[in-house]
């Protein structure tokens, strides 16, 4: 699910951008770089691993 | 650099990542390999890479596009390059098959490295307004690039959807928990 969430969420920047508006998308591109950092974070060692 | 060159230029960079898309679409469909957890944050990061150019085609060349660009080639270098550490002492076989040589995360890492270079090259030999004075027109091969891109992505989700189901995905994935 975590990884439909991250997807979904830089299809909705690229829509954005092709469809509203470069600030929006932006915006939009910086939440997902977030949570991109946080899927890392918990699967990129055991030990670092977050709970959610 | 003329606006109308770098558009092209972000178009063919859309295509570029379209491929590895699909080909990383073939392995998991035809050659059955499904995504590990990391695998799939690579894939997330080459859809992040695609907002800069998208933007680029939409509203015209500007050097802050590229650097939406470097931001996502660099969070993907450094997980691609994670993963490729994960594998990296003597007698490791490395996770998943290999192309010509290379397993796809080291593929991945060398992607990354490339989006950065050539985001690098069009800030310097790029149009450098802030503001592009009017934006260039686009035709049938940038648009169809943006739609390529985007219907991946989106094929993308639903594939993560499918095997993930609606919890955290396992480590070493072996079926789609959505078909049992």
């Amino acid at each position: 699910m975590e990884f439909f969430f991250a997807f979904f969420n830089f299809g909705l920047a690229m829509w954005l951008a092709w469809r509203a508006s470069a600030r929006f998308a932006g915006y939009v591109f910086f939440v997902g770089l977030a949570f991109m950092v946080a899927l890392y974070l918990r699967h990129a060692t055991d030990e670092l691993a977050l709970a959610f | 650099m003329t606006a109308k060159t770098a558009v092209t230029l972000n178009a063919l960079a859309l295509y570029g990542i379209s491929a590895v898309l699909i080909i990383a679409f073939y392995w998991q469909l035809a050659e059955g390999e499904l995504p590990c957890p990391l695998c799939m944050l690579q894939r997330v990061a080459f859809a992040a890479l695609t907002v800069g150019p998208i933007l680029a085609i939409k509203f015209g060349p500007r050097p802050k596009y590229m650097g939406l660009v470097i931001i996502a080639a660099v969070l993907g270098a450094a997980i691609a390059g994670r993963q490729m550490l994960i594998h990296i002492m003597p007698g490791d076989p490395g996770f998943g098959s290999t192309l010509l040589g290379l397993h796809f995360y080291t593929w991945a890492f060398l992607g990354f490295v490339v989006a950065l270079l050539a985001a690098g090259m069009m800030l310097v030999f790029g149009p450098q307004q802030t503001e592009p004075e009017r934006i260039p027109r686009r035709g049938l091969i940038e648009d169809g690039a943006v739609w390529l891109v985007m219907s991946l992505v989106a094929l993308n989700a639903l594939s993560a959807l499918v095997q993930c189901g609606f919890s955290g995905c396992p480590a070493n994935p072996v079926r789609y928990e959505l078909l049992g």
